[in-house]
């Protein structure tokens, strides 16, 4: 889909991008990754030609991008970046509009693919379409700036460090919402970032640059098992473990965990258990309440009352969190386990610290790289 | 604070002059010359000192806006009557000229009436409605109150005619070097926010010509536009003299350049790098940037420009007047021949007013142009 042949650009004598050679497979995310000044911006720059190669080719879909007008290549290409650039003097619909009303789409459809993007990117249209840029906060600014670069339906993506500008709690949102929506319209991503972890877990392939030169360029699990040189094993760390941890989604090892109903009493809650000693206890609808142990139960009593009550929000996990995420509020709280819940509350599934412990010794079986049907 | 100056105009200084004609000194006289209107006239200082001391601020604006506007009315029929009285059995030469403590009565009625909450003054209708009451008022005392038969009243008479056409011209004069500065500044601003050069150039040299006294400019240009129109008939078949209107909307049009140029580059400078990164991303051409983004963020601050633009020509306008030009400044300028102290009024106070009326529009102006998204 998209092909760097031998690409070099120059400023003076300082060689920013040297003789780059990469290729993108249709519907994969490229994530470019380097210290800062190690041409990854340059590179991704070049693509949609807001910065002229010096000598190389590049190739989007087989044509020579060269070959087409600028202006016309880049409403093909979703643009995002850091800085998020939305136009503070436009609405939130007006500004996904931008690439549509260049193409000269219909009102109409722009109103419609307006509210489409926004549901997408879990902005509720109803009451965001007609904000202003100065209303969002930091995140939900980016969603729009991603509605936005989809707005055309463009087959290629290019993010530049789109995540960077956002604090840690919502980047995560960010990624996991990424992701979400990656696996739903299987875009042609390049995606620049100077994290390591988001790199590991967004991209199908990384390429590792240093001053210019391409290090390594290969799938997260590659390079994190076999890193090609000693920069690129410095760059990766040596938590590499843990990091495989962030390739693994939570619904990719949970399994279902023992349940009972809140107002079950003791008897028949001992024989839903089965022969787990800890059991969730749920509303009819589904939704956690807590936990209780089986063991030294009174008799008779609703299990309501002999639960351990429990903030669903701080001790479970989503589906689509990574194993490191489980890890880490495995470890936080003491358990063994960690109850998975959709953000309604209702319970999915439990992960277990043995099946967190498989997934960093064993090998890549558990990444699953068909799309797991969302929960939510 | 008002009401004190009111206080100190009404009670210490000269209210109205009786002169023998015109031109020599006169005999002083106080307040008490206004009759009846004396007495309400000190009512209404005496709610100005209410409104510092009013329990609540809705009283403490009633009271400082009533007894402004009541002043200015009570000043007109009160002057009118001591006119009036003043001139019964005095010879026809006899003037009545506005003394010191008019003026100072009505700086401390302004002060008065500005100090009513910002709030009120953001409807128009609320600010518009009175002033329409007090100016009836006053054009009422001029025909019923014998407001007419003061000074400055019989200097216009004599000269209604020439008047309105000096007024005329001068707002043709400011108006048409306004739209030169325009004209010529916006294209000048834009072309220094893409060329370091030219940006050095441009702003270096308007601020030069700023610096430049008036008087001198407008000399400087008299020789040489003789002669072009001397060398080329076509530009005397237009009207381009030496001695006439065409030096004086060269440096107007000059003196506009400054804050126009400035603003404009500001304005357009001052667009946040990302959202230029980001419309040119989506393939934007420079054009659609421009007139999209870059001039829709930008439009307060060249208002702005302009606004200071105006109050400044409409000043500069009476000066050229000494080059040949036709306005309010013959006026000023026959008045200091004549030691006639009311002809210079009559030229002056419409200055005044026009600059107050420029100011206050262009600021409504900006306020109208700026994109809701980025008010703040």
């Amino acid at each position: 889909m998209i092909r760097l042949e031998d690409v070099t650009r120059r400023y003076g004598d300082a060689t920013a991008v040297d003789s780059l050679s990469l290729e993108v497979a249709e519907g994969e995310v490229c994530v470019l990754i380097g210290p800062s000044g190690c041409g990854k911006t340059t590179t991704l720059r070049m693509i949609n030609r807001l910065i002229e190669p010096t000598s190389g080719r590049i190739l989007v879909d087989g044509r020579d991008i060269l070959s087409m007008p600028a202006e016309e290549l880049r409403r093909g290409l979703g643009y995002v970046i850091q800085s998020i650039g939305l136009f503070p003097h436009l609405d939130v619909a007006a500004n996904i509009c931008v690439v549509p009303r260049l193409l000269g789409w219909e009102k109409a459809r722009m109103a419609k693919r307006v509210d489409e993007l926004l549901a997408l990117v879990g902005l509720d249209p109803a009451s965001y379409r007609d904000k202003y840029p100065r209303q969002l906060s930091g995140g939900e600014a980016q969603r729009v700036g991603v509605a936005r670069a989809l707005a055309a339906d463009p087959p290629v993506l290019l993010m530049d460090e789109p995540f960077g500008a956002v604090d840690p709690l919502n980047r995560e949102r960010l990624q996991s919402e990424f992701a979400r929506i990656q696996r739903e319209l299987r875009k042609t991503v390049i995606f620049v970032t100077h994290d390591i972890d988001e790199a590991i877990r967004l991209a199908d392939k990384i390429a590792i640059m240093r001053d210019g030169k391409l290090q390594q360029f290969d799938t997260p699990e590659e390079v994190l098992n076999h890193p090609a040189n000693k920069f690129v094993h410095d760059f990766v760390g040596s938590d590499r473990a843990l990091k495989r941890l962030v390739r693994v989604r939570v619904a990719d090892v949970m399994r279902s965990p023992a349940t009972v109903l809140a107002d079950a009493n003791t008897l028949s809650l001992r024989e839903a258990a089965g022969r787990r000693r800890f059991a969730y206890v749920v509303q009819p609808d589904g939704r956690l309440l807590g936990w209780l142990d089986t063991h030294g139960l009174a008799e008779g009593a609703p299990a309501a009352d002999a639960m351990t009550i429990m903030d669903v929000a701080e001790a479970s996990v989503r589906p689509d969190d990574s194993l490191r995420d489980a890890l880490s509020r495995m470890l936080g709280l003491g358990f063994r386990a960690i109850a998975v819940t959709d953000r309604h509350g209702v319970l999915l599934g439990e992960v277990t610290f043995a099946a967190v412990e498989e997934a960093m010794t064993e090998g890549d079986e558990h990444i699953s790289n068909q799309p797991v049907e969302d929960a939510e | 604070m008002g009401a004190m100056v009111a206080l100190a105009g009404a009670a210490a200084l000269p209210f109205l002059e009786l002169r023998a004609n015109r031109l020599v000194p006169g005999t002083a006289h106080s307040v008490a010359a206004a009759g009846p209107w004396s007495y309400l006239l000190w009512l209404l200082v005496g709610v100005g000192f209410l409104s510092a001391v009013a329990p609540t601020e809705k009283a403490r604006a009633a009271s400082s806006t009533a007894s402004g506007y009541g002043i200015v009315i009570a000043l007109a029929w009160g002057i009118g009557h001591a006119a009036v009285t003043l001139l019964a059995g005095e010879p026809p030469a006899a003037r009545v000229s506005l003394g010191a403590g008019v003026w100072v009565l009505l700086a401390g009625t302004a002060i008065l009436g500005f100090s009513g909450s910002e709030e009120r003054r953001r409807k128009v209708v609320r600010w518009l409605a009175p002033l329409v009451l007090v100016a009836g008022a006053v054009v009422a005392a001029f025909v019923w109150g014998g407001l007419d038969r003061i000074s400055l009243a019989r200097e216009f008479s004599v000269r209604a005619d020439s008047f309105w056409t000096l007024l005329g011209g001068h707002l043709a004069m400011s108006g048409v070097g306004l739209g030169f500065g325009l004209l010529f500044g916006v294209p000048l601003g834009l072309w220094a926010t893409r060329n370091r050069h030219v940006r050095g150039v441009v702003l270096g040299v308007t601020g030069v010509i700023q610096t430049v006294p008036s008087l001198a400019l407008l000399g400087l240009l008299i020789a040489p536009l003789a002669a072009l129109s001397q060398a080329v008939p076509a530009l005397r078949a237009l009207g381009v003299r030496g001695i006439g209107a065409t030096p004086g909307l060269i440096a107007l049009t000059l003196y506009a350049l400054l804050p126009i140029v400035r603003n404009t580059y500001v304005g357009l400078a001052e667009v946040d790098p990302g959202v230029i990164d980001a419309g040119r991303g989506m393939g934007m051409s420079s054009w659609q940037l421009l007139w999209r983004v870059e001039f829709p963020l930008a439009l307060p601050l060249i208002v702005e420009g302009v606004r200071t633009a105006a109050v400044l020509l409409i000043g500069i306008t009476t000066l050229t007047v000494f080059a040949g030009a036709r306005n309010l400044g013959i006026l000023i300028f026959e008045g200091l021949g004549q030691f006639a102290p009311d002809l210079i009024l009559l030229g002056a106070l419409p200055i005044i007013v026009l600059a107050i009326v420029a100011d206050v529009a262009l600021s409504a102006l900006g306020r109208a142009l700026t994109p809701e998204g980025v008010r703040a």
